[in-house]
């Protein structure tokens, strides 16, 4: 009789054990959703972030380069109209003008020798990609974690546990994905040169 | 050999899952395997001190007595003890000692000097997020020509991934990506600490089996202990060969499953085929210049298992049949991705 209570016992103590342990790992994976769900927010306030210092870098280059261009237009005029006119030193003033431009922006040129155009475009390209994979694979760790945690939930014997706490373990997570739509209209996109 | 390239392969999606499944498997087979290796040189232990008290008991009337707990198996219990004790020191000890004798530098977004190290950086981030790890590992680059990679740590404090030159010279973006994620996947599966396990096991093994077979070789006064001493001999030779066996076999079945990882990360098995490709062919097409290479740099061995590709298969006088290495050949490895050969 003692021999068949110290059993009994046994096998109790090592449900329980087992039922703290499939709690506890079922709430972790819970978290871990809530975690990656928070990760999505995380990379798309940084794509914001990234894309808006782009813009400005870029904007400031392309300003840049307009009021050079305004000036070295506006003073190209300046002295097609003094040549006209035979006002010689306005003329020449002008062409100064010009040649301090160019020889400042020849400088620029100088000072970053393999400059502009390739590395430049480059980076850009880098950081665009490098931000958008970081937004992909934050949505696809947050369907991974949404997967691991249903086949946990859903299979069996773990299924019981669940059921005896359904408020705590018992969550619906959706994946992420496309509305029907917009799956349809991104099947049908090709790209046209 | 002729080039080796993808289109001489059929492709296939790959079932990384299934991958992952059936080496979780191998690998619990394994350590299973250990333990009771490890559990059965402890009762041996038992056995001999047993008999040497009692010396009428036979070999199986000890064995009874110590499996049933009549008498306490203390060899056993101090076994698992010293195991204890030594992974613990083994675990904390284990830092940086794979980079050494190599010429480093860390990458971090601030020092990446061009927009390559900052493409590796990314590529590691990037993997990061796939894998919803806490922690970003320390990377490393190693100057060098050789195409090889290799991780090492499971904690925020200890995990690193180094990479050398040559593969960020010659592997484009989708590739590095790929063996950084294998590398990555190492860390996440916590491969370094099992294979720290095993070998510290191995080691106590072979220790304690040496000290069984000394004692009872200079403990002449007990001739009739011959049945035990025979055990102890034929283990003295089978287990060394076999706890080799295993580990290699262990090995493997790691490699096996960073690769089908880094497919779980970037959901895409082809970059994964593609790198293993370029760094064989890279391998085979440079076979002495890097053999000068990985010869002339210090402590190479201690990096041997990690890398993702094994160099001594470029040497023809250390290659060994598949049973003894540390690393599956790549055909396996591809067919594993997904790829066979036409």
């Amino acid at each position: 009789m003692n021999n068949f209570m110290v059993t009994v016992l046994g096998i109790v103590v090592v449900f329980i054990v087992w039922m703290v342990g499939v709690y506890n790992r079922l709430i972790g994976l819970i978290e871990a959703i809530k975690n990656n769900q928070r990760q999505i927010d995380i990379q798309l306030d940084r794509r914001f972030k990234v894309f808006q210092s782009l813009i400005e870098t870029v904007k400031q280059y392309m300003d840049y380069e307009k009021t050079t261009l305004k000036d070295v237009v506006a003073l190209r005029n300046q002295a097609q109209a003094a040549q006209a006119s035979g006002d010689e030193k306005a003329r020449i003033a002008a062409e100064n003008g010009i040649s301090k431009i160019a020889s400042g922006l020849s400088v620029v040129f100088e000072q970053y020798p393999d400059l502009k155009a390739g590395q430049n475009v480059l980076q850009l390209q880098e950081e665009i990609v490098n931000t958008e994979n970081k937004l992909t694979y934050s949505k696809q760790a947050y369907n991974d974690s949404v997967e691991r945690y249903n086949a946990k939930k859903k299979s069996f014997f773990e299924s019981m546990i669940v059921g005896l706490f359904q408020s705590t373990l018992n969550q619906n997570f959706v994946y992420w994905s496309l509305t029907d739509e917009q799956i349809k209209s991104n099947e049908n996109y090709t790209v046209k040169f | 050999m002729n080039m080796d390239t993808l289109s001489n392969y059929t492709t296939s999606t790959g079932d990384w899952r299934e991958k992952l499944r059936q080496n979780e498997r191998r690998t619990r087979g394994v350590i299973f395997l250990f333990i009771l290796l490890y559990l059965i040189v402890g009762l041996l232990v038992d056995v001999f001190l047993l008999m040497g008290r009692y010396p009428q008991l036979s070999i199986s009337q000890s064995l009874l007595l110590l499996v049933t707990f009549q008498v306490p198996p203390y060899g056993t219990l101090l076994m698992i003890g010293i195991a204890a004790v030594s992974l613990l020191i083994t675990y904390s000890m284990y830092d940086r000692l794979m980079l050494l004798g190599t010429d480093y530098h860390e990458i971090t977004p601030e020092t990446a000097a061009t927009l390559q190290e900052k493409q590796l950086y990314n590529v590691v981030e990037e993997m990061k997020v796939a894998a919803g790890l806490q922690y970003i590992p320390k990377v490393y680059v190693i100057e060098a020509n050789y195409m090889n990679a290799f991780a090492s740590g499971y904690s925020e404090k200890s995990a690193m991934l180094a990479i050398t030159r040559g593969l960020i010279e010659k592997l484009d973006r989708a590739e590095l990506q790929a063996v950084m994620a294998h590398e990555l996947s190492h860390i996440r599966h916590h491969d370094i600490k099992l294979t720290l396990t095993v070998v510290v096991l191995s080691n106590l093994i072979l220790m304690v089996l040496d000290m069984l077979f000394y004692s009872m070789l200079y403990k002449r006064e007990r001739r009739d202990n011959n049945a035990l001493f025979a055990v102890i001999m034929i283990l003295r030779y089978v287990l060394p060969l076999l706890t080799v066996i295993f580990a290699l076999f262990l090995s493997r079945t790691r490699e096996f499953m960073a690769d089908s990882g880094a497919v779980e990360l970037m959901r895409d098995n082809e970059p994964m085929a593609r790198a293993l490709l370029k760094i064989q062919e890279d391998h085979v097409t440079h076979a002495e210049e890097y053999s000068r290479e990985y010869g002339q740099t210090a402590h190479e061995q201690v990096r041997h298992e990690a890398y993702l590709f094994d160099p001594s298969g470029i040497d023809p006088t250390k290659s060994l049949s598949n049973l003894f290495s540390t690393h599956p050949d790549i055909s396996a490895r591809l067919k594993a991705l997904g790829f066979n050969q036409k």
